[in-house]
C-alpha cells in the first residue's frame, strides 16, 4: 500500500513536470513590455510614494512590472538586476542602494543592451550611460536654509546651527549638505560653527547621535534635517528638553528639512517647521517612466540623459499658494478626503 | 521483479538519501523551468553560478565552526573590514570631497590613491592583507572561545559589532571605488571558459574536503563537535582544533570579501550586512547541524545551490515584493521541516539495526 502511494506520487510529479515543460519550454516574447523595478528598500515615505507612483502608472499602461526589493543590500540588488537581465526584460528602473553600486549595475545593463533608468539617487559618476532623474538637491536645500536664516535673523543673536547629515555614500546627501553650507556661509555674521550629526539615513542612529549632540551643545537653536523622515526623531529629542515649540513661542528651534513628505507638511501646518525643500516626486516618476518607455520604443539600448527636478522650498511665507505642489500635502489631502468619504 | 521493487522504493530512498537537498533543488529547478523557460537560459545559469561561488566560500567556513559546535556571526563584519582595508591599499584614486576628513587621509591613502596604487604589488598585497586580517580575526575569536571558554554566540556577536563599526569608522561610511581591473577580474573575470571565482572556490572546497575527510584534523573537528569532553579525554588538542576552525572561517570570510568586493567593484564598509541569514540558512538547509559534529562539503554545496536557485526563481516571478519574502521564508521553512522529518525517519530506521 505504501509503495503504491509512493508510485502514484512519483508518477504525478513526473507528469506535472513533463506536461508543463513540454508545452512551455519555448522562448516566446509577448507584445507586453516587461520592466524590472529594482529598489533598495521602502524605508521612507518618499520611497513608498515613489514606488506606488511608478508601479501603478506602469501597470495602468499595461506594462508587466517585476518588483525587486534589495533590502538595502547592494550585492542583492546587483543579483536581482542580473536575474532580470537574464529574463530579457525590456527595461529597468532602479532606485540604487548608493551611487557607487549604481555605476556597477548600470554597467551590467549596458553590457546586456537593456536601457536603464535611475530614479532620484544618481550614480557616483557618468562613466556608464543611463537615464537619470534627480532633484537639484543643492539648490533646494540652499533655498530652504536661506529662508530659515531669514527667520533666524529676527532673533538678533548668533545662532548655533545643526545639520542631520545623511549617508555620505549617497550623492543626494552630499548635495544637501553642500546646499546647507552655501546658505550658512552666506551669513557669516549670523551663524556659529555648524554641528554635523551623522544619521546614515537611519532613525535609531539619528536619535542616539542627536541626543548626544544636544547634551554637548544644548544651545542649538537651528536644525536642518537632510530628510523629512527624521522629524519624529527630532521631536523625540527636543520635546523632553522643552524645545519643541511652535513658531512664535520663546525657545522655538528653527526647523527645516528636505523631501516634502506629509509629516513635514503637517508640522508646517501646525507651525513647528519653518521651511522644507520639496522634490517633485510625481514629476520625477513621470519623467523617468516616459524617458525609459521612449528609449525602449526607439530601441535605444544605452540612453544617456540626466533629467533635473528643480524642486522648490515651501516656506511659511509661500505655503498658502504652493502647498498643493508639495507631494506630501497632496497625499495627505487625498488620504483625508478618503477618510471623510 | 526485483528491479520493480527497487523502483517503487526509489522516492522513499531519495528522501532518506544524503543527496536529498540536491534532488529537491533539481526537482524545484525543473518545475520552475517548466513555467519560466528563462530559468535554464545560458545567461541565467551563468548568473546562478556566479551567485553560488562567493556564498559557498562563506558557508564552507561557517561549516567548520558549526562542526565543532560553534557559530561564527562575525563572518560578515570580517568581510566589511577586509573589503575596506584591501581597497585602501590598492584603489587608484580617492575623492577628496568624501575622504579628506578621514583620519587616514594622507597617511594610508590620498587623492592619488592607496598606499600601493599603481604598483604591480598592489593587488597581491591587498589580497594577502584581506586574507591575513580574516585569519587574524578568526584567531582572536577562536582564542576567546577555546581558551577563555566564552560562548561562541557572544564572542562572534561582539566581534561582528566591533568590526562592522570599525569598517564604518575607517571609511566614514564611504564606499571606495576605482579598484584595479586585475582585482575586479578575480570576481568577474574568467580563465578561458572557467570563471575565476569558480576556480578559487572549487579549490577551497577541495581543500576543505581534504581537511575533513582525509586528515587527522578532520577527525578531530568531528570529535570535538560530537563530544568535546570525550575528545579531550581521547587526547585531541581541543583548544587548538576550535581555534583552527575559527581561523578557517575567518580565512573563508576574507576570501568571500575578495569575491564580493570584486563583483561590486568597490570596498564597502557595509559589505555582507544582510548575508548572515543566507550563510547560516544555507548551511542548515544543506544538513549541517547547529549542534555540532555533522557537516560535509557536499552538504554546504547543496545548501547554497538550494538557496541560490530559490532566490533566482523568485526573481523570475511577477510577484509583489513583500510576497517574495513571505514565499522565500515559507519554502525555507518547508525545506527545513522536510529535512528534520527525514532525519527522524532515518534515525528510526537505523537505531534497531544498530541495536541488533
Amino acid at each position: 500500500m505504501g509503495n503504491a502511494k509512493r508510485f502514484i506520487l512519483a508518477v504525478l510529479l513526473v507528469s506535472v513536470l513533463f506536461t508543463n515543460g513540454g508545452c512551455s519550454r519555448k522562448d516566446t516574447k509577448s507584445d507586453q513590455l516587461t520592466i524590472c523595478f529594482a529598489f533598495q528598500d521602502l524605508e521612507t515615505e518618499y520611497w513608498v510614494a515613489a514606488h506606488k507612483a511608478i508601479t501603478e502608472t506602469l501597470k495602468a499602461k499595461n506594462i508587466r512590472v517585476l518588483q525587486r526589493n534589495a533590502h538595502q543590500d547592494a550585492n542583492r540588488q546587483l543579483e536581482q538586476v542580473r536575474d532580470a537581465i537574464a529574463q530579457d526584460v525590456d527595461g529597468i528602473i532602479m532606485i540604487p542602494q548608493d551611487g557607487q553600486s549604481a555605476v556597477t549595475i548600470i554597467g551590467e545593463a549596458n553590457k546586456a543592451g537593456i536601457p536603464i533608468g535611475v530614479f532620484n539617487r544618481p550614480p557616483a559618476d557618468r562613466s556608464n550611460p543611463a537615464l537619470v532623474v534627480v532633484a537639484d538637491n543643492t539648490a533646494i536645500a540652499e533655498d530652504a536654509v536661506a529662508y530659515m536664516a531669514k527667520a533666524a535673523r529676527r532673533l538678533n543673536r548668533k545662532i548655533t546651527p545643526l545639520i542631520l547629515v545623511g549617508d555620505l555614500g549617497d550623492q543626494n546627501s552630499i548635495e544637501r549638505k553642500n546646499g546647507f553650507y552655501n546658505a550658512v556661509n552666506a551669513n557669516p555674521d549670523l551663524f556659529k560653527k555648524p554641528i554635523e550629526v551623522p544619521t546614515k539615513w537611519d532613525a535609531v542612529t539619528t536619535l542616539a547621535n542627536l541626543e548626544a549632540a544636544l547634551q554637548v551643545e544644548p544651545g542649538v537653536d537651528f536644525i536642518f534635517t537632510s530628510s523629512d523622515f527624521l522629524y519624529p526623531q527630532i521631536k523625540a529629542v527636543l520635546e523632553p528638553l522643552g524645545k519643541w515649540k511652535p513658531i512664535g513661542d520663546a525657545g522655538h528651534v528653527i526647523l527645516g528639512g528636505l523631501d516634502g513628505d506629509s509629516t513635514a507638511y503637517k508640522l508646517m501646518r501646525e507651525g513647528y517647521v519653518d521651511a522644507t525643500g520639496v522634490q517633485d516626486l510625481f514629476f520625477e516618476a513621470d519623467a523617468i517612466m516616459k524617458a525609459l518607455i521612449e528609449a525602449i520604443e526607439k530601441d535605444r539600448t544605452k540612453p544617456d540623459k540626466w533629467i533635473q527636478d528643480p524642486g522648490f522650498a515651501l516656506t511659511q511665507e509661500n505655503m498658502a499658494e504652493r502647498q498643493m505642489d508639495m507631494w506630501g500635502c497632496r497625499i495627505l489631502k487625498e488620504a483625508e478626503a478618503g477618510t471623510t468619504k | 521483479m526485483r528491479t520493480g521493487r527497487t523502483l517503487l522504493r526509489l522516492p522513499g530512498g531519495i528522501v532518506l538519501s544524503d543527496h536529498f537537498v540536491l534532488v529537491l533543488t533539481v526537482v524545484y529547478f525543473l518545475l520552475i523551468w517548466s513555467i519560466y523557460p528563462h530559468m535554464a537560459a545560458r545567461r541565467n545559469i551563468a548568473n546562478l553560478f556566479s551567485n553560488v561561488w562567493p556564498l559557498l566560500a562563506l558557508v564552507i567556513g561557517q561549516m567548520f565552526v558549526l562542526i565543532v559546535g560553534g557559530i561564527d556571526l562575525s563572518q560578515t563584519s570580517i568581510m566589511a573590514v577586509t573589503s575596506v582595508l584591501g581597497a585602501m591599499i590598492m584603489a587608484g584614486r580617492f575623492d577628496p570631497a568624501k575622504f579628506e576628513h578621514n583620519p587616514l587621509w594622507g597617511v594610508v591613502f590620498s587623492e592619488q590613491g592607496g598606499l600601493l596604487a599603481g604598483s604591480g604589488w598592489a593587488v597581491p598585497v591587498a589580497i594577502m592583507l584581506m586574507l591575513a586580517v580574516g585569519v587574524g580575526i578568526g584567531f582572536v575569536t577562536g582564542l576567546a572561545v577555546a581558551k577563555l571558554k566564552m560562548p561562541p554566540f557572544m564572542v562572534t556577536l561582539v566581534a561582528m559589532s566591533f568590526f562592522s563599526g570599525l569598517a564604518i569608522y575607517l571609511t566614514r561610511s564611504e564606499n571606495i571605488m576605482h579598484l584595479p581591473e586585475s582585482f575586479i577580474a578575480v570576481g568577474k573575470g574568467s580563465i578561458g571558459p572557467v570563471p575565476s571565482a569558480m576556480l578559487i572556490v572549487v579549490t577551497l572546497a577541495a581543500l576543505a574536503f581534504v581537511i575533513l575527510n582525509l586528515s587527522i584534523l578532520g577527525r578531530w573537528l568531528y570529535a570535538v563537535g560530537q563530544n568535546i569532553r570525550t575528545a579531550c579525554v581521547s587526547g585531541v588538542p581541543t583548544g587548538r582544533v576550535v581555534i583552527l576552525a575559527y581561523v578557517f572561517s575567518g580565512f573563508c570570510a576574507g576570501l568571500g570579501s575578495i569575491l564580493y568586493s570584486a563583483r561590486l567593484e568597490a570596498g564597502r564598509p557595509t559589505l555582507g550586512r544582510n548575508l548572515l541569514l543566507d550563510v547560516i540558512g544555507a548551511a542548515v538547509i544543506g544538513g549541517i547541524s547547529l549542534y555540532g559534529g555533522k557537516g560535509r562539503v557536499l552538504a554546504a554545496v547543496y545548501g547554497v545551490l538550494f538557496f541560490v536557485v530559490l532566490d533566482n526563481s523568485l526573481n523570475k516571478m511577477p510577484l509583489e515584493f513583500y510576497s517574495i519574502d513571505i514565499i522565500k521564508g515559507g519554502i525555507i521553512l518547508l525545506a527545513a521541516l522536510l529535512d528534520a522529518l527525514r532525519t527522524r525517519i532515518a534515525s528510526r530506521q537505523t537505531v534497531p539495526e544498530g541495536i541488533s
